[in-house]
């Protein structure tokens, strides 16, 4: 059972109030998207939710684990939730199925033989089995980021984190990505994705959350967000948009 | 350099009364260090010599002496090709031919040699040491076998200034803290000069020959000793009355030596020897002796290099390990988030960049024993000055590096569950090093540089070695760039090295 508890969460950088109240549930499997306008608040609610982010007020509890309180073992709950930048943010040191098995192997949960192999099925997986051993830098952006999320992938997360995943991709490289994303939607992960790509979030989402400065604006179905959306500001989002 | 030596004498008295106890154990120490190469143990031509002159005191026939002496004391002692020369030194041994007994020559420098002697670590001293009230309270002098005094010497061009009327509106180099400049001092009010006071007699006589300063007033020894080296001066007044040179033993001890040392001087004296090898030293040469070949300096002055220059590779790797670890240690305070720590490793390096490194080597050396109470020997002041300077340059590229690397490193790093350190170590400080090399191999480069300044303290370096080789020979152009040359040659190879070495594993 994956699952995610937002209760009062706010978040302040400075005097500068990023996110003023939220409240959050995602039940196990369930695909959430967050969209809304740029500087609302949805990466910096999606960084709370593995405490990259300080956590200013309120809670935030990843299946028992509560983020705010201090005795809790960060490095265990991260285990749980993989996260994908934006940036892919992969390794450049390190060949791809190097990036994949770092985590495996320096957290001793497999032998570096093991972590190979799991490595190698992620990466068939994302369809980048012959691109093992080559440097993050000969790749292209889609298939950096479809190495990320496998890397992302190899604790073997219950809860995955989708940060603007394709934001800095070429166009022709949006759609191999999208199609990872949908593939781990359909089996059953439990996710949260920032996303701009509307078309994609009516399609994999269960449910939609809009944002605007730094509060929920409103909240529902695919159908309803698209197709009837009530809000005045979500009505405007959605006529620059779509 | 010597003479009355008002340091020295300062120094000696206290050492007397207070150090007592310490004594022992430092003229062990000293004599330890002096180690064989330092000892040359001579024996006597022996009967036949003896048997030719007048009986001595016979219980010095056979005898070995132990002879305490100073490391550099040109004429007086120094070191030629590796053995000890100098006036003091053929006294001393044409006198224990004559008298039959064999001396021990241990060199251990002016100060080490008087406290081995007060603790009967050795039997005498010969060391250009001046006969001085003080100085008989403890020791036993011979008669004198020098008399020194300050004399001025000119440009060997310069025929305008012959005396000290001609001085007037000019300016004189003297030694700082010397005889020579409290003569200068004790006149220049009367002859209208002004006194410019240097620190060694090679840059005094440099000082002259470069027209900066018209005459210099020197010991009547090293000057006379610097004109037959073909210093490029010449002496143009007689020399002023000054002290007097005596051979020491403890007080009340080894009298038949001290006895022997008499009957000898006066024999050789007698038979011409002293004046022979006064002059060996001292006397002017006829004809402008042309100097010897760039090439036959480069060959005698090389082992002596060689030495500084692996003095100047120790102290630098030493330095820069040292300074890694502190580097790595005040880096990472700096990129941490303790406030605490982050505020000491910035406090720290705006210390140590924001003073100078002449000033802290200074410090380290003088300075802290005087606060301490502890001495601290030349090498370790000397690779301390240079860990801690060195050190807040490399906390700055290591905090550089660091931070050059993109955040979303780390974040991505801590996002899969991996902790801080590990994170940082498998995954920031790989790539920060990259970046850093550069840096790191300027800074080596750099530091193997500022070794040079540690001379100052009289850490034996190359730059100290070149300065001891043109302070005897007065070459100074060309040993400066033999010295430059080899500074230059080891900073092209190590650097080739570092850069070959970067791409090799920095691809």
């Amino acid at each position: 059972m994956s699952t995610i508890h937002v209760k009062g969460l706010t978040k302040s950088f400075g005097g500068n109030d990023v996110l003023k109240g939220i409240d959050l549930d995602v039940a196990d499997g369930e695909v959430v998207c967050v969209i809304g306008p740029s500087g609302s608040g949805k990466s910096t609610l999606l960084r709370c939710l593995n405490k990259l982010e300080e956590i200013s007020g309120g809670s935030v509890v990843i299946d028992d684990f509560d983020l705010t309180d201090p005795k809790v073992d960060l490095n265990q709950v991260r285990q749980r939730i993989g996260m994908v930048f934006q940036h892919f943010n992969l390794f450049p040191h390190m060949s791809a199925i190097e990036n994949i098995m770092l985590a495996p192997v320096e957290l001793k949960k497999q032998t570096k033989a093991e972590a190979r192999q799991s490595a190698l099925q992620l990466l068939t997986r994302v369809g980048l089995e012959e691109k093992a051993d080559a440097r993050p830098a000969s790749l292209s952006g889609g298939q950096k980021q479809r190495v990320a999320i496998a890397r992302s992938l190899a604790m073997n997360p219950g809860i995955m984190l989708f940060d603007e995943a394709t934001s800095a991709l070429d166009p022709e490289m949006v759609g191999e990505v999208l199609q990872v994303i949908k593939d781990l939607a359909r089996e059953g992960m439990t996710m949260v994705v920032v996303t701009h790509e509307m078309g994609f979030a009516r399609e994999v989402s269960d449910r939609v959350v809009f944002m605007a400065d730094g509060v929920i604006c409103e909240e529902g179905t695919p159908e309803q967000i698209f197709s009837h959306p009530e809000q005045p500001r979500l009505q405007d989002f959605l006529a620059k948009v779509l | 350099m010597h003479k009355p030596r008002p340091s020295r004498l300062t120094r000696i008295v206290p050492a007397a009364i207070a150090a007592v106890a310490a004594l022992s154990l430092f003229g062990g120490v000293a004599a330890a260090a002096a180690s064989p190469a330092d000892a040359s143990h001579e024996t006597a031509g022996g009967a036949l010599a003896a048997a030719a002159s007048t009986p001595p005191p016979a219980d010095v026939k056979g005898k070995t002496f132990t002879i305490g002496t100073d490391t550099t004391f040109a004429p007086f002692e120094f070191r030629s090709g590796g053995d000890l020369k100098g006036i003091d030194m053929d006294l001393i041994r044409s006198i224990a031919k004559l008298e039959g007994f064999s001396v021990n020559i241990k060199s251990l420098g002016f100060d080490a040699a008087l406290q081995a002697l007060q603790s009967n670590q050795v039997d005498g001293v010969i060391a250009g040491m001046s006969i001085t009230d003080e100085r008989k309270q403890i020791f036993d002098f011979s008669d004198p076998y020098f008399d020194s005094g300050i004399q001025m010497a000119v440009a060997k061009s310069n025929n305008d200034i012959t005396s000290y009327k001609d001085l007037k509106g000019k300016t004189v180099a003297v030694k700082r803290g010397s005889e020579g400049e409290a003569f200068a001092n004790s006149i220049k009010n009367k002859y209208h000069f002004t006194v410019k006071p240097l620190d060694q007699s090679a840059t005094m006589y440099d000082d002259v020959k470069a027209g900066n300063s018209v005459a210099v007033f020197d010991d009547y020894p090293v000057l006379a000793y610097g004109i037959r080296q073909n210093n490029g001066l010449k002496a143009v007044t007689a020399k002023e009355r000054g002290s007097s040179y005596g051979f020491a033993v403890n007080k009340g001890q080894n009298q038949e030596l001290l006895a022997a040392f008499n009957t000898g001087l006066a024999e050789l004296k007698a038979n011409g020897q002293y004046q022979k090898i006064l002059d060996r030293y001292l006397k002017a040469p006829d004809e402008a002796a042309p100097n010897s070949s760039f090439f036959a300096l480069l060959a005698n002055s090389f082992p002596a290099l060689m030495k500084g220059l692996g003095l100047t590779m120790l102290a630098t790797v030493l330095s820069l390990i040292f300074a890694l670890i502190i580097g790595i240690v005040f880096g990472f305070f700096k990129v941490g988030s303790s406030l605490v720590l982050r505020g000491i490793a910035t406090t720290y390096v705006a210390i140590f960049r924001g003073t100078p490194l002449l000033v802290q080597a200074f410090f380290f050396y003088f300075g802290l024993p005087q606060l301490t109470g502890v001495p601290i020997d030349v090498l370790t002041a000397g690779i301390l000055t240079l860990s801690l300077n060195a050190g807040a340059y490399m906390t700055e590229i290591i905090r550089g590096g660091i931070q050059s690397i993109d955040p979303g490193q780390l974040e991505a790093a801590r996002s899969l569950g991996l902790g801080y350190v590990t994170s940082m170590r498998r995954v920031v400080i790989p790539q920060a090093v990259k970046v850093m090399t550069p840096t790191f191999i300027n800074q080596f480069v750099i530091t193997l540089k500022d070794t040079s300044l540690l001379a100052v303290i009289g850490f034996a370096e190359l730059t100290y070695q070149g300065q001891q080789i043109y302070a005897s020979n007065f070459r100074t152009g060309e040993t400066l760039l033999i010295v430059a040359a080899l500074y230059f040659i080891v900073i092209m190879l190590l650097t080739q090295l570092s850069n070959l070495l970067d791409r090799k594993f920095n691809k």
